[in-house]
C-alpha cells in the first residue's frame, strides 16, 4: 500500500513540476479568514484559474503561490462559498463566507445529479443522516412527514405492509391493475415497479429524492405522472475500510383499545332493541304473543369476554441488525452489507409476523482513466405471516373481536356445554387442554372466535425473493462527455404456502376437508438505458446536454397455483404436496402476466449563467405497449427556470438573505398505467356452461366489449410550479411552492348502452382532474458552544377537484361500499374531490311524535314513518320526502393538509430527536360494526342512545330491523374528524467517549433508546386515524400502528 | 485501452439498434384472443355457442338472478337476507319501492342483451367458419332459439325493448330505438320456428354428454309458452300437446317426457335431467367459483342464499343437513297458510320454526324471518363441493326453467281459456295432482282457470313462475297490492335509468315515460 502511495505522489509531483517552473510568475502571498469570526481558515485550496496549479493554506490560513500577473485565484473550501479574486500587488487578504450546508448539497435528479443551488424543479430530498437509526421497516415510511408534498398513510399495521403514497395528491382515478397513484420508484437508476419497494435495507440508503413537479419528472415521461421517487444506495469510497453496525431490539404493543359493550350491557341493549321492535309490531297487531326478552337476566352475565384482550399482544418482539463494510482502493470501491429485520405483529402475533434478510453489494471499478464499470446489486428474502383481513368488515381477528358478542366464552370450560351442540357434533377447534374455543350463537357469518381462527391459519406464510440491481459502464472519452450504458433488472420470486385444516368455526365457516395450497411466481423485469451527457463551461456560462434512450419490459411474470385437497395432514408442518392424493382432489391454475413494454428517447438541456440565471428543458418520447394503434407514441416536454436573486449585486450586502432563488416550471407527464390491450376487442372467458351429467363444464368465449378503442392513450398531467428557496438570517432555510397539477384524459370505461351486449365498457380517455396546493419547508440549525439545535418543519396544503368525467357524466356510479349499507358511501363527482363521502345529512333526532309531525314539506310530513328516536334527515332536494336524491357530499377522505416536525438537539455526547407528523381536514368513515349481523356487538357510545325525549340528539334509538335506516343509511353519523398529530419517533442517544472506544479500534459508538408512535392526538375514536388504501380514511377495523420501545446500538470501526 | 473503447462503442451501438423499432412496443396478448382473430374452426364456433348458453344460468355479481327477483316480488316469498339493504335489488322488488335508478332491472336488462349479443355475433360469424355444414346448421338453430329465449324474458320484463339481430357497429351504437312488443314477439316466433324447421337440430340429445342443450322438444315447449303469453291459446295448446304427448301421465312419444314418481325427488341432486325436465338450467360444483367473479361461476348461488343463518343441529338430534346460508327468500305466512295441507308442502317449504320449537336445531333469525325457508333450494351439506373455489358459491343444483308439470298446466290453461278438449285439460291437471299425492288414488279437480291458478302455485312454488303468472292473469294488483304492487305500473320493470342517457330509448309509460 505505502509503496503505491509514494508512487502516486511522485507522479503528481512530476506532473506539477513543469508548471511550477513556468516563467514570468510573481510570488503571491496572503491569508484566508472566516467572514463570520475572522478566524484563519486552514486547508483552503488556492488554484490559479484555468490551470491545475494549486496550493493549500496552512494552519494560520496563509498561502504562497507563484501566479502569472493578472491571473485570478480561486479559493475553495468545503462548507464555504468559493471566491475568485484577481492577483494583486500586495499580500491578499481573502475572507470566505460560510456556504449554507444545504445549498452546497448535491441532489439526485433523473439520469444524473445537480447542485441543489441550481435545481429548477421541485425536488425534496431526504439524506441518510435523517434516516439513520430510525426504526423503519419499509422505505416509504421513512418519507412520511419528512418532506412536503407527500401524503403517506399506512394501509395496515401488519408488519411489512405497504403504505399508500401520494405525491401532490392523487393523479388519476383509473384503477385498472391496482393503485395507479403510487409513484414510480427508481432505485440506482432501475425502474422498479410500483409498490415493490419493500426489499430495501434501511441503512443502505444514501438518499431519497422525491420529484414533485413535471419539470423534474418529465425525464421519466409517460410513467411519471404520479410522481417519481429516486433512491440511491450507498457506495464505497476510496480509503480505509469502514465497518458499521447498527441494531436495535424492542417491543411493540397496541396504543389503544376500543370501548365495547360488556356482556351485561350487550344483553341490555339487545333486549331494548327487541322490545322496541315488538312494541312497534304490537301497535298494528295487538294479538301478538307476550313479549319475551332475548336475555332474561342481563346483570347475571357479568362482564363476559373481552375479545380485544384475546387478540392484542403488548410485547410483540421487534429487532433489526444491519452490518456493512465499505472502502476501496484507487481503482475499485465497494459497499456491502447484510441486514436482518424481524417484526411481530401486535394483533394475533401467531399469525402476524414479518422477517426480512438483505444482502447488498455495490462496487465500481475504474478500468481506465476514461472507463468505469460497476454494479449495484441487492438481494432480499421476505417472509410474512399475515392474519388475512387487515381492514375488512368481512372477518379476520380484528373485525371478529369488534363484532363478537361478549357473552360467548373464549374457551368453553363447562363440560355440559362442551358436550352439547355445536361442540360435540363438529370438528371444533380446541385449546391445549382439549377445551373447545367458544362459538357464538348470537353472531355468525364470517365473524368467528379469533383464537380458533388462528389455528386455521397457523404456519401459513407468503414469501418473496428479490434480486434487484444493475450493471453499468461509463465512458468519458473527452473532457465533459460521459456516455453511460445501464442494464437493470428486477428478478423476483414470490409465493404463498397455506394449509387449511378441517375446522368448524361456526356453522357458516366450515372446512370439511384439509387443503394445502402453494403458489409460486417468477417475474423478471428489465430495462436498458444508454445516455450521453456533455457539459461545458464557457466564461460564466455553463451548459449541459443529455441525450438518452431506453427500453423497459415489465410484468413479465409466470405463476402456478396448486391445491391438494383432503391431504392426510393435521397441521402446516405435516402438509406436503408429496401426499399422493387422487387426481380429482388436485386443482391447479397458472397465470402469465401481459408484457408491458416501453421504448423511449429523451433529452435534457441545462444552462446557467454564473449560477445566477438557470434554465432547463426536457423532452421525452415514450411508446408503450398499452397505447392504441392510433397513439403509440407520446411526447412529454418541460421547461423550467430559476433566478438566484442573492447573487445579484443589489443583494450582496444584505443581512437577511444569504441565499434566495426563485424558480418556476411547467411540464407535461403521462401515466401509462392503463389496462393492457384496452385498445383491441378481446375475447373473454368465464363464459362457461355445463352440458351432460358429468358436471364438467364447457369453456366459452365471446368478445368482452362490443367494439375496440384504437384511440386509447396515456393519461396526461400538466403541472405548473412556482417556488423559492431561501436562507434567511443564516440559520433558517425556507422553501415555499405553489403548484397546479391538471390531469387530462383519465382513463375511464364510459358507459355504453347495455343493449350493445358487452360485458365491459371499452376504456376511453375522458375524465379530468385538478390538484392545487402550496407547500412550505422551514429549517433551522444553530450551534451554541456544545449545544447544537436543529428543527425542521413542513406543511402541505392540497385541494383536489374532479373537473370532468366525460360527456354528460356528472358522477361515477358505484363508489366505495360498506357491506349492506343502503348506498355506496363515497361518490366521485364533477366539482368535488375524488371519492368524497356521500350520504344523508342528519339534523338531530326526533325527540317526540310532535317533532315528527312538525317536520313537513310540500306533501305534508317529510318522514311520515319515523318515530321518536329516529334521525331527522335533511330534505336536500326539497321534494317533501327522504329519498336517495337527498344524499349529499358530507366529507373528504383525503387530508387537506399534512405536516411534519422534527426537532434535534445535541449536547456534548448526548443527542435527542423528536419527530411528529399529522394530517388534518379529512373525515374518517367508521364502519366497525357489521350492519347485516343484527346481533353484532357495539361500542359503548351506543349507551348514549336515544331512550326518551331529551336523552340524545346524536345516537338514535335501537330497534331490531331499523325501519328508519338510522344505521343502514350512510350519513354523517358515521363520519368523524380524521385529523391527528402523532409523535412518530422520539430518540435519545449517547456517544461513548472517543478516548474509551478508540482503545478497541472503534471510531464511534452510540447507544440509543427509541420510542415509536409514542402517542397520537386525535378526536377519532377508532383504533388508528391513519388509514391507507385506494380511498383513504375508510375504517373497517384497521390493523392499528404499533407503539414500540427499542434500545439500539450503532458502532463504526 | 483501445479494446475498452471498441467494446463500449460496439455495446452502445448494438443496444441502440435493438431498441429503436416501433415493433418493440407492439405486444401480443398472452392467452387471449382478439375478436378479429377468432372463430376459425368448429371448436371456436362451439366455444362461442357455449358463451351464449352461459347466459341461461346468469347470476349477477350483486346476487340478482331472474328467479330470486321474481320470487321476492311474489306473494310466496319476501326478500329477507341480513337486513333491509342486503341485496337491495331484491328488497325493492319485495316491497315495490323500485325506481328506474334502483332495482334489478340493470342486471336483467344487461344479461338479456349479453345473451342476444353473443347469439348475434355467433350468427354473424358462423357463415364464414370452415366447418361441417350440418354442425353449422345445428349451431345456427341453437343460437336462434337462445336469442328467442333471451328476447322472451326481456319483452316480458320490460315490454319496450330494442330489437337487435346483428352486432351493432360503433357508428350505429346510439341510433337504436325500441321496437313494439308485437315486433319482438314476431322475431321470437320466427327464431323458434326456424330452429324447429332445421333438420340438423336434434329432436332429443344424449343425456350423458349433451343434456341441457337445446333440442326440438325444448323449443316446442318454449314456443308454446310464448304463444300463451301472446294469448294465442290454440297455437299454444298445440305446441304443448306436442311436448306433453297424447296421454297425460304417460311418456310422450317423441321426446319421452314423463312425470317422475316422487315430487320431492325433483330437487335431489342425483336426479338431474330426469324425464320431467324439459329446459333445465345447469350448474356444477366443479367450476371453482370465487368471490372475485360470481358471474363467471357455474355454481348455483340460490342454495347459499336461501339457507337459514347460523344453522346448528343440536346434539343427538336428526334434522335435514341444510347449510348455513344467508336467509334470503323466507316463505310468507300467506303461502304456508295456503299450502300446508298439500302433499307438496314438505318438499317445498323448510319449517325451521318447528324444528327450533321442538328443540332440534337453532338458527339465527335474519331480516323478515318467518321461520319458513325454501326447501327446494336450501343448500345441503351433502352437495358441498370438494373442489376448489369458495364452497358457498359452488353448489351444483340445476334449475327447471320448464318442466313437464308446468307444460301440463300451461296446456290445460290454454285449453280452458282458449277452448279445446276440456277433458284433456282435466286429465292434465289430474295427472299433476295424482303425482303430487302419489297414493295410487285419483285426485281430480274441475277444469277451471281458478284451479289451474291454485295448482300452479302449489306445484311450481318458488320456481320463478308465480309473479309472471299473476301479471299474465291480470291478478297481480289484487294479490300483490298489499306488498305495494301498483296496477298499471309494476307489471313491467322500468327501462334502466342509465340506459336512457345519450340514447334514443324512452322510458315506458308505466314508469312515467312516453312509450
Amino acid at each position: 500500500m505505502k509503496k503505491r502511495f509514494t508512487l502516486i505522489f511522485l507522479i503528481s509531483c512530476l506532473l506539477i513540476f513543469p508548471v511550477a517552473l513556468f516563467a514570468q510568475d510573481i510570488k503571491v502571498t496572503g491569508k484566508v479568514t472566516d467572514q463570520a469570526d475572522g478566524g484563519p481558515l486552514p486547508g483552503v485550496t488556492v488554484t490559479i484559474e484555468g490551470t491545475t496549479r494549486a496550493t493549500l493554506t496552512d494552519g494560520s490560513g496563509t498561502f504562497v503561490i507563484s501566479a502569472p500577473a493578472g491571473s485570478n485565484l480561486v479559493f475553495k473550501l468545503i462548507g464555504m462559498a468559493s471566491k475568485t479574486v484577481p492577483v494583486g500587488s500586495g499580500p491578499m487578504n481573502v475572507t470566505l463566507a460560510q456556504d449554507t450546508k444545504a445549498l452546497s448539497e448535491v441532489v439526485v435528479v433523473g439520469y444524473g445529479t445537480q447542485k441543489k443551488s441550481v435545481v429548477t424543479g421541485a425536488i425534496s430530498s431526504v439524506k441518510a443522516a435523517d434516516l439513520e437509526n430510525q426504526p423503519v421497516t419499509r422505505i416509504e415510511q421513512s418519507l412520511q412527514g419528512r418532506t412536503s408534498g407527500l401524503t403517506i398513510a399506512s394501509s395496515s399495521g401488519q408488519p411489512g405492509a405497504a403504505s399508500s403514497v401520494r405525491v401532490r395528491g392523487i393523479t388519476t382515478f383509473n384503477r385498472s391493475g391496482g393503485d395507479n397513484n403510487q409513484p414510480l420508484w427508481v432505485v440506482d437508476g432501475v425502474v422498479v415497479d410500483n409498490g415493490g419497494i419493500g426489499y430495501i435495507n434501511q441503512s443502505d440508503i444514501e438518499s431519497i429524492e422525491v420529484l414533485k413537479d413535471a419539470a423534474s419528472q418529465a425525464i421519466y415521461g409517460a410513467r411519471a405522472a404520479a410522481g417519481v421517487i429516486l433512491v440511491t444506495t450507498k457506495k464505497g469510497k476510496s480509503g480505509d475500510i469502514k465497518i458499521n453496525y447498527n441494531g436495535y431490539y424492542g417491543f411493540s404493543g397496541p396504543s389503544k383499545k376500543l370501548d365495547l359493550l360488556d356482556a351485561t350491557q350487550y344483553a341490555t341493549i339487545r333486549n331494548e332493541a327487541a322490545f322496541n321492535a315488538d312494541a312497534a309490531a304490537r301497535a298494528t297487531n295487538p294479538a301478538l304473543p307476550p313479549f319475551v326478552a332475548p336475555f332474561a337476566n342481563p346483570s347475571a352475565l357479568g362482564k363476559g369476554t373481552d375479545w380485544q384482550d384475546a387478540i392484542f399482544n403488548n410485547s410483540a418482539k421487534r429487532q433489526s441488525q444491519e452490518f456493512s463494510i465499505s472502502g476501496g482502493g484507487e481503482k475499485s470501491t465497494f459497499y456491502s452489507s447484510v441486514g436482518y429485520l424481524q417484526q411481530d405483529g401486535i394483533v394475533t402475533t401467531d399469525i402476524s409476523k414479518y422477517k426480512r434478510t438483505n444482502i447488498r453489494l455495490n462496487s465500481t471499478h475504474k478500468l481506465a482513466k476514461f472507463l468505469t464499470i460497476g454494479e449495484n446489486l441487492g438481494f432480499s428474502h421476505e417472509k410474512s405471516t399475515g392474519l388475512g383481513n387487515t381492514n375488512s368488515e368481512f372477518g379476520g381477528p380484528l373485525s371478529s373481536a369488534i363484532n363478537l358478542d361478549p357473552i360467548t366464552p373464549l374457551v368453553v370450560t363447562d363440560p355440559a356445554v362442551a358436550a352439547g351442540s355445536p361442540y360435540s357434533t363438529n370438528r371444533v377447534i380446541r385449546d391445549a387442554n382439549g377445551n373447545p374455543y367458544g362459538i357464538s350463537s348470537n353472531v355468525g357469518q364470517e365473524i368467528t372466535n379469533p383464537l380458533a381462527y388462528i389455528e386455521t391459519r397457523r404456519g401459513n406464510y407468503t414469501w418473496s425473493d428479490n434480486i434487484v440491481g444493475n450493471v453499468f459502464g461509463e465512458l468519458k472519452p473527452i473532457e465533459g462527455l460521459t456516455i453511460r450504458s445501464t442494464l437493470g433488472t428486477k428478478l423476483s420470486y414470490y409465493g404463498t404456502e397455506a394449509f387449511t385444516p378441517v375446522s368448524f368455526l361456526n356453522s357458516s365457516t366450515v372446512t370439511g376437508q384439509t387443503s394445502f395450497n402453494r403458489q409460486q411466481n417468477r417475474q423478471v423485469n428489465y430495462n436498458l438505458e444508454n445516455t450521453a451527457q456533455y457539459s461545458k463551461s464557457v466564461g460564466k456560462s455553463s451548459f449541459s446536454v443529455l441525450l438518452g434512450q431506453g427500453i423497459y419490459v415489465d410484468n413479465n411474470s409466470r405463476g402456478t397455483n396448486i391445491t391438494y385437497n383432503n391431504i392426510p395432514a393435521n397441521s402446516f408442518e405435516e402438509a406436503s404436496l408429496n401426499f399422493n392424493v387422487s387426481n380429482d382432489l388436485r386443482t391447479a391454475s397458472g397465470s402469465e402476466g401481459q408484457l408491458h413494454k416501453v421504448a423511449s428517447f429523451f433529452g435534457r438541456v441545462n444552462y446557467d449563467f454564473d449560477e445566477k440565471y438557470l434554465f432547463e428543458a426536457v423532452l421525452r418520447r415514450d411508446g408503450s405497449s398499452r397505447f392504441g394503434a392510433n397513439n403509440k407514441f407520446g411526447y412529454f416536454p418541460s421547461v423550467s427556470g430559476g433566478w438566484v436573486v442573492s447573487k445579484e449585486d443589489f443583494l450582496q450586502d444584505n443581512k437577511v438573505f444569504s441565499f434566495l432563488k426563485l424558480r418556476a416550471g411547467y411540464g407535461v407527464v403521462g401515466n401509462d398505467n392503463i389496462s393492457d390491450f384496452g385498445y383491441v376487442s378481446l375475447l373473454g372467458g368465464g363464459r362457461n356452461y355445463t352440458f351432460g351429467n358429468s358436471g364438467n363444464y364447457n369453456v366459452g368465449y365471446s368478445p368482452v366489449a362490443p367494439f375496440p378503442s384504437p384511440d386509447l392513450k396515456w393519461e396526461e398531467t400538466r403541472s405548473t410550479n412556482i417556488g423559492f428557496d431561501a436562507t434567511i438570517l443564516k440559520d433558517f432555510t425556507f422553501t415555499a411552492e405553489w403548484y397546479r397539477k391538471v390531469t387530462k384524459d383519465i382513463l375511464q370505461n364510459p358507459r355504453i348502452p347495455l343493449y350493445l351486449g358487452g360485458v365491459q365498457n371499452p376504456p376511453a380517455n375522458v375524465a379530468d382532474m385538478k390538484n392545487t396546493g402550496v407547500e412550505f419547508e422551514l429549517g433551522y440549525r444553530k450551534k451554541l458552544g456544545d449545544l447544537t439545535l436543529g428543527a425542521n418543519g413542513n406543511i402541505s396544503f392540497l385541494k383536489n377537484e374532479v373537473t370532468s368525467l366525460g360527456n354528460n357524466v356528472q358522477y361515477l356510479s358505484g363508489g366505495e361500499t360498506f357491506q349492506s349499507a343502503a348506498y355506496p358511501i363515497t361518490r366521485t363527482a364533477v366539482g368535488q374531490p375524488y371519492s368524497s363521502f356521500y350520504g344523508f345529512k342528519t339534523q338531530g333526532i326526533f325527540q317526540t311524535q310532535a317533532d315528527v309531525d312538525a317536520y313537513t314539506g310540500r306533501n305534508g310530513k317529510i318522514q311520515p314513518n319515523a318515530k321518536p328516536g329516529d334521525f331527522k334527515y335533511q330534505d336536500t332536494d326539497g321534494d317533501g320526502s327522504i329519498t336517495e336524491a337527498d344524499r349529499q357530499f358530507i366529507g373528504n377522505p383525503t387530508p387537506k393538509y399534512t405536516y411534519g416536525i422534527t426537532f434535534n438537539a445535541s449536547y456534548k455526547a448526548f443527542d435527542f430527536m423528536v419527530f411528529g407528523t399529522g394530517v388534518g381536514g379529512n373525515k374518517i368513515f367508521q364502519g366497525l360494526r357489521r350492519l347485516d349481523i343484527l346481533n353484532a356487538n357495539y361500542q359503548t357510545t351506543i349507551l348514549n342512545r336515544w331512550t326518551g325525549p331529551g336523552t340524545s340528539n346524536t345516537v338514535p334509538r335501537l330497534i331490531t330491523g331499523d325501519p328508519n335506516g338510522n344505521f343502514t343509511n350512510p350519513s354523517d353519523f358515521y363520519l368523524q374528524d380524521g385529523g391527528y398529530f402523532r409523535i412518530k419517533v422520539v430518540q435519545l442517544g449517547y456517544n461513548l467517549p472517543k478516548t474509551t472506544i478508540s482503545k478497541i479500534g472503534m471510531q464511534r459508538a452510540r447507544i440509543y433508546a427509541t420510542a415509536e408512535n409514542l402517542f397520537t392526538i386525535t378526536k377519532y375514536t377508532g383504533y388508528d386515524p391513519e388509514i391507507g388504501g385506494g380511498v383513504l380514511s375508510i375504517d373497517r377495523g384497521i390493523y392499528p400502528q404499533a407503539r414500540s420501545f427499542m434500545l439500539g446500538l450503532s458502532v463504526g470501526f | 485501452m483501445k479494446k475498452y473503447i471498441k467494446y463500449t462503442v460496439l455495446f452502445a451501438v448494438a443496444l441502440m439498434l435493438l431498441n429503436s423499432c416501433k415493433k418493440f412496443v407492439e405486444v401480443e396478448p398472452r392467452g387471449a384472443f382478439t375478436e378479429t382473430g377468432y372463430y376459425r374452426d368448429a371448436t371456436e364456433a362451439f366455444n362461442g355457442l357455449v358463451a351464449t348458453y352461459d347466459i341461461l344460468g346468469y347470476q349477477a355479481n350483486n346476487f340478482v338472478t331472474k328467479v330470486d327477483v321474481v320470487d321476492a316480488a311474489s306473494d310466496d316469498n319476501v326478500a329477507g337476507g341480513g337486513g333491509p339493504n342486503d341485496v337491495t335489488a331484491m328488497q325493492v322488488m319485495s316491497n315495490y319501492t323500485l325506481t328506474p335508478a334502483l332495482g334489478p332491472q340493470d342486471s336483467l336488462w344487461a344479461s338479456g342483451y349479453q345473451g342476444v349479443y353473443r347469439a348475434n355475433i355467433l350468427l354473424a360469424k358462423l357463415p364464414a367458419v370452415p366447418m361441417d355444414d350440418a354442425l353449422k346448421a345445428r349451431y345456427t338453430a341453437e343460437a336462434k332459439a337462445l336469442r328467442a329465449y333471451f328476447y322472451f324474458d326481456l319483452v316480458r320484463f320490460f315490454k319496450n325493448i330494442p330489437l337487435i339481430t346483428e352486432p351493432v357497429t360503433v357508428d350505429k351504437a346510439y341510433d337504436i330505438v325500441q321496437a313494439t312488443p308485437t315486433a319482438v314477439y314476431a322475431q321470437i316466433e320466427s327464431d323458434l320456428k326456424a330452429a324447429l324447421a332445421e333438420t340438423n337440430f336434434p329432436v332429443t340429445v344424449p343425456v350423458a354428454t349433451e343434456a341441457g342443450r337445446l333440442n326440438k322438444g325444448i323449443v316446442h315447449a318454449l314456443l308454446g309458452k310464448v304463444y300463451l303469453y301472446e294469448k294465442k291459446y290454440t297455437e299454444a295448446a298445440a305446441e304443448f300437446k306436442e311436448v306433453n304427448g297424447a296421454t297425460p301421465g304417460q311418456p310422450s312419444a317423441t321426446y319421452g317426457y314423463n312425470l317422475v314418481a316422487s315430487y320431492a325427488s325433483l330437487w335431489k341432486n342425483a336426479n338431474k335431467f330426469n324425464s320431467e325436465a324439459i329446459l333445465e338450467i345447469t350448474h356444477t360444483s366443479k367450476s371453482n367459483t370465487t368471490w372475485s367473479c360470481l358471474t363467471c361461476g357455474e355454481g348455483n348461488i340460490l342454495n347459499i342464499m336461501t339457507g337459514p343463518r347460523n344453522y346448528n343441529i343440536l346434539a343427538g338430534k336428526t334434522a335435514p343437513d341444510y347449510i348455513s346460508g344467508y336467509s334470503f327468500l323466507p316463505v310468507t305466512q300467506n303461502f304456508v297458510d295456503f299450502s300446508h295441507n298439500d302433499p307438496r308442502f314438505r318438499a317445498s317449504v323448510a319449517n325451521l320454526d318447528s324444528l327450533e320449537k321442538n328443540g332440534i336445531v337453532t338458527y339465527e333469525k335474519g331480516y323478515m324471518n318467518t321461520g319458513y325457508f325454501v326447501e327446494k333450494f336450501a343448500g345441503r351439506l351433502s352437495d358441498k363441493t370438494t373442489g376448489g373455489g369458495n364452497v358457498e358459491l359452488n353448489y351444483p343444483q340445476d334449475m327447471y326453467e320448464i318442466r313437464l308439470a308446468d307444460t301440463y298446466l300451461m296446456e290445460a290453461e290454454a285449453i280452458i281459456v282458449g277452448g279445446g278438449d276440456i277433458s284433456r285439460a282435466t286429465a292434465l291437471i289430474t295427472a299433476v295432482r295424482n303425482r303430487a299425492y302419489a297414493d295410487g288414488l285419483q285426485h281430480p279437480v274441475a277444469p277451471t282457470l281458478q284451479n289451474v291458478i291454485a295448482e300452479r302455485r302449489l306445484e311450481l312454488a318458488f320456481e320463478g313462475h308465480r309473479w309472471f303468472d299473476l301479471v299474465r292473469w291480470g291478478l297481480a294488483g289484487q294479490v300483490l297490492g298489499s306488498k305495494g304492487f301498483v296496477t298499471g305500473k309494476h307489471e313491467i320493470l322500468p327501462v334502466p335509468l342509465q340506459e336512457l342517457d345519450n340514447t334514443k330509448l324512452k322510458q315506458s309509460r308505466e314508469w312515467g315515460g312516453s312509450l
